[in-house]
């Protein structure tokens, strides 16, 4: 009977020392792995889950049951992944606004074209005309300035234009990558619960999903929530876009103000109800700020050349007849900033003249007042302008800080994320010595029993002698 | 807690925002400025709106006061001359009328009260750069010319009006006297007197040279007074050039309060900058390539 235990003894030490090796084979896969993916973009490192097997008991000796590898796991944090694809979702939404903005604020700056400089020059070429009105360079130069005026303000609304059309584009641009991204979430979430329904773990297609739903984020926001047919993911004010493998494509179409419009996958306007990410600030952009700057501009353009134009008609020009209207403006009001003109060409043109006679400048304080009485708005025109500046620059200022302040509690988190996930080449290479260790010692357990096996066969050998 | 393992963005942040602190403070230093768009200093770039407006004007008025100055000492140095000239004509009118001239002296008198008049009107025709300057607003035309349907001999072309020229917001002040208002007004007239004073001596009659040479005299005093108006724009104008060169100060101070860089603040920043910026950059190189790796011995 004890020759029995002692056999069973060894060939129960084999199994354990080939299952030491095992796990120490499938650890040292799970570390090289780690150390492969260090670099990648959504990994998250693997952990070897091992454990120990039961115990035997067998003549009232417990003996151990060596050691399983049952798999290995992802080590992440769900909630900071939420955390994270919402503080994206605002900090891609304050980029797009800051770079928009930034491109609309050169337009405001002091270049030496803006409407500032224009106003400026304008008001001190007339200035100029009071002291002598006769000059024909001087009337010249009101002219010109007067031109310079109208195309600083048509230069302007169309770089405002511009900016709202690059949003346009970037609306359909963006609308096509969300239906990319959901229709590849969608096709990872069926592998996932295939993976899942055949019990095996899914971690590096669920980095892969994670990584695309932060990209997802980044280009508008996103709600996501687990249901029972995987995950669900909807836009911030319910548009469906994946539902576990099934995936929902937003469209988007001309409206009625020329803008593209984003349809739900059936068919319902959804685009005032973006909110977050690249999207979200486009529309905004697009359909509020710019609508806001170009709307305050035109009214600056109405109101400012019918003023000059009614101080130019209380006058007489070099010829003796009432001044005619010194700007043209279209009469609809929306294209007003843009196509504002000079509508007089001869210098002559230009009521100087409070009597009629050629040198009088008696109407010239009339049209410098032009420049400084209040407009129907309650506000001179520089006032006007130095509010919208106010405004432009506000915005911008705004969209700038809030962006930098989204990027550092983006990085806390993401700081955060590596901590939990992120691969540690210390940490492995650590864990590469210990399993190194481990791997060396189960293969010595593997070759003393063989010795161990070759001493016992031999007794057998020597008692036929 | 396990330790966050990759540092890479964190030291970029750091990277970044150094790099952009340096950047800012380059350009502050290059430009001069701390603002160079809106969003710098929203409410400092709208005030350099008003700022620029302002700016741009109070040039404008500066150079309008000096030739305004200049417009109303000419008229005033016209007026001044022919002030000269009246009182030559009252000595000889007065010379005239004392009754013991002959024919042909009277004669020479009344020739020279004829010059005198000529020269008055020419006065009266002074311009400034092409602007005549006693002809109301009507100062493209010479104010005065011959005329023989005229008792003086002169017409007068222009109207009764004046030009202001603008210097400052809402400051204004009137350069001109029309020539209807100084030379031929309808109660004391200076050309009209004087033609008087020459048909009077042609004819020898004492008590009308008298008379005659007594409107002259009225006239002086007329003329004599209506310089007070260029005396008053002078004062207004040389006041008002101190107040826009301080007008000037002002706003290049405010701009530079608005816009503008304390240099040496700004040097100072642009090295603390540039250290910082060397220090992360010295701290990223030599804390990145750092592993475990590094201190283990290669395998045998």
């Amino acid at each position: 009977m004890p020759d029995v235990i002692a056999m069973g003894g060894l060939s129960t030490s084999l199994l354990i020392g080939v299952q030491a090796l095992e796990v120490s084979q499938g650890a040292l896969n799970a570390t090289s792995n780690n150390i492969a993916n260090a670099n990648t973009a959504g990994y998250t490192r693997e952990v070897p889950a091992i454990s120990e097997n039961a115990e035997s008991v067998s003549g009232g000796v417990v003996t151990g049951g060596g050691v399983t590898l049952t798999g290995l796991q992802s080590v992440r944090d769900e909630l900071l992944n939420l955390q994270i694809q919402q503080q994206t979702s605002s900090q891609s939404q304050a980029d797009t606004t800051s770079t928009a903005l930034s491109q609309v604020q050169t337009y405001f700056s002091t270049s030496g074209t803006d409407i500032e400089t224009a106003f400026a020059n304008f008001s001190s070429s007339l200035a100029a005309l009071s002291s002598n009105p006769s000059s024909s360079s001087q009337q010249a130069g009101v002219i010109s300035n007067g031109k310079n005026l109208a195309q600083a303000f048509n230069n302007t609304a169309n770089g405002l234009t511009n900016v709202q059309s690059a949003m346009d584009e970037q609306v359909t641009q963006t609308v096509s990558q969300i239906n990319t991204l959901s229709k590849q979430i969608a096709q990872l979430n069926s592998q996932l619960s295939q993976l899942t329904a055949a019990g095996q773990s899914g971690g590096t297609v669920e980095d892969q999903r994670d990584q695309l739903v932060q990209n997802l984020s980044q280009l508008t926001g996103i709600s996501v929530t687990q249901s029972s047919n995987g995950e669900v993911i909807t836009t911030g004010n319910g548009t469906p876009l994946v539902m576990g493998s099934q995936s929902f494509t937003l469209q988007t179409t001309t409206g009625s103000d020329g803008m593209q419009q984003v349809l739900d996958s059936s068919g319902n306007n959804v685009t005032s109800s973006i909110q977050g990410g690249t999207l979200g600030a486009s529309i905004t952009v697009r359909d509020q700020t710019i609508p806001s700057y170009l709307s305050q501009l035109n009214t600056l353009a109405t109101q400012f050349a019918s003023a000059f134009n009614a101080a130019q008609a209380k006058g007489y020009d070099s010829n003796g007849n009432t001044g005619q209207a010194f700007f043209s403006v279209p009469s609809s009001g929306t294209g007003a900033a843009a196509g504002l003109a000079v509508a007089i060409t001869d210098p002559s043109q230009i009521a100087i003249s409070s009597d009629g006679s050629a040198g009088s400048n008696g109407n010239v304080a009339n049209l410098s007042a032009a420049l400084t009485a209040a407009l129907p708005s309650g506000k001179s025109p520089a006032q006007s302008f130095s509010d919208l500046v106010y405004q432009v620059g506000n915005d911008a200022s705004n969209a700038n800080t809030q962006s930098s302040a989204i990027a550092a509690n983006l990085l806390q988190l993401t700081n955060q994320q590596s901590s939990v996930s992120g691969v540690s080449i210390d940490e492995e290479t650590t864990n590469l010595i210990r399993y190194q260790t481990a791997y060396e010692a189960a293969a010595r357990i593997v070759s003393t029993i063989q010795a161990l096996s070759t001493v016992t066969l031999d007794m057998g050998a020597s008692q036929s002698y | 807690m396990r330790v966050n393992p990759n540092m890479v963005p964190n030291m970029l942040a750091d990277l970044a925002q150094s790099q952009s602190a340096l950047n800012t403070a380059l350009q502050e230093v290059a430009t001069g400025k701390s603002v160079s768009q809106p969003s710098d200093n929203p409410s400092a770039s709208a005030d350099m709106v008003q700022n620029s407006i302002e700016t741009a004007n109070v040039d404008q008025y500066t150079q309008n006061t000096s030739s305004a100055l200049s417009m109303v000492q000419t008229a005033d140095s016209s007026l001044s001359s022919v002030v000269t000239s009246l009182t030559q004509a009252i000595s000889l009118g007065t010379e005239a009328s004392n009754g013991t001239i002959n024919a042909s002296n009277l004669q020479a008198i009344a020739t020279q009260v004829q010059g005198i008049l000529s020269s008055v009107v020419s006065q009266a025709n002074t311009d400034y750069e092409g602007v005549y300057l006693f002809g109301g607003t009507a100062s493209t035309t010479a104010p005065y010319t011959a005329s023989s349907s005229s008792a003086s001999g002169y017409t007068y072309n222009g109207n009764n009006n004046s030009n202001s020229v603008a210097i400052g917001d809402d400051q204004s002040v009137q350069v001109n006297l029309p020539g209807s208002q100084v030379f031929s007004n309808s109660t004391t007239d200076v050309l009209g007197s004087l033609a008087s004073l020459v048909s009077a001596i042609q004819s020898g009659s004492s008590s009308a040279i008298e008379s005659a040479t007594s409107s002259v005299s009225a006239a002086l005093s007329y003329v004599d007074q209506q310089r007070v108006v260029y005396g008053n724009a002078e004062t207004q104008l040389n006041s008002q050039e101190t107040y826009l060169q301080n007008e000037t100060v002002n706003l290049t101070s405010q701009q530079t309060s608005l816009i503008g860089i304390d240099e040496a603040t700004a040097a100072e920043t642009l090295s603390a900058d540039e250290t910082a910026n060397s220090a992360a950059l010295a701290a990223a190189a030599k804390v990145l390539p750092t592993t475990l790796l590094n201190y283990l011995s290669t395998p045998q």
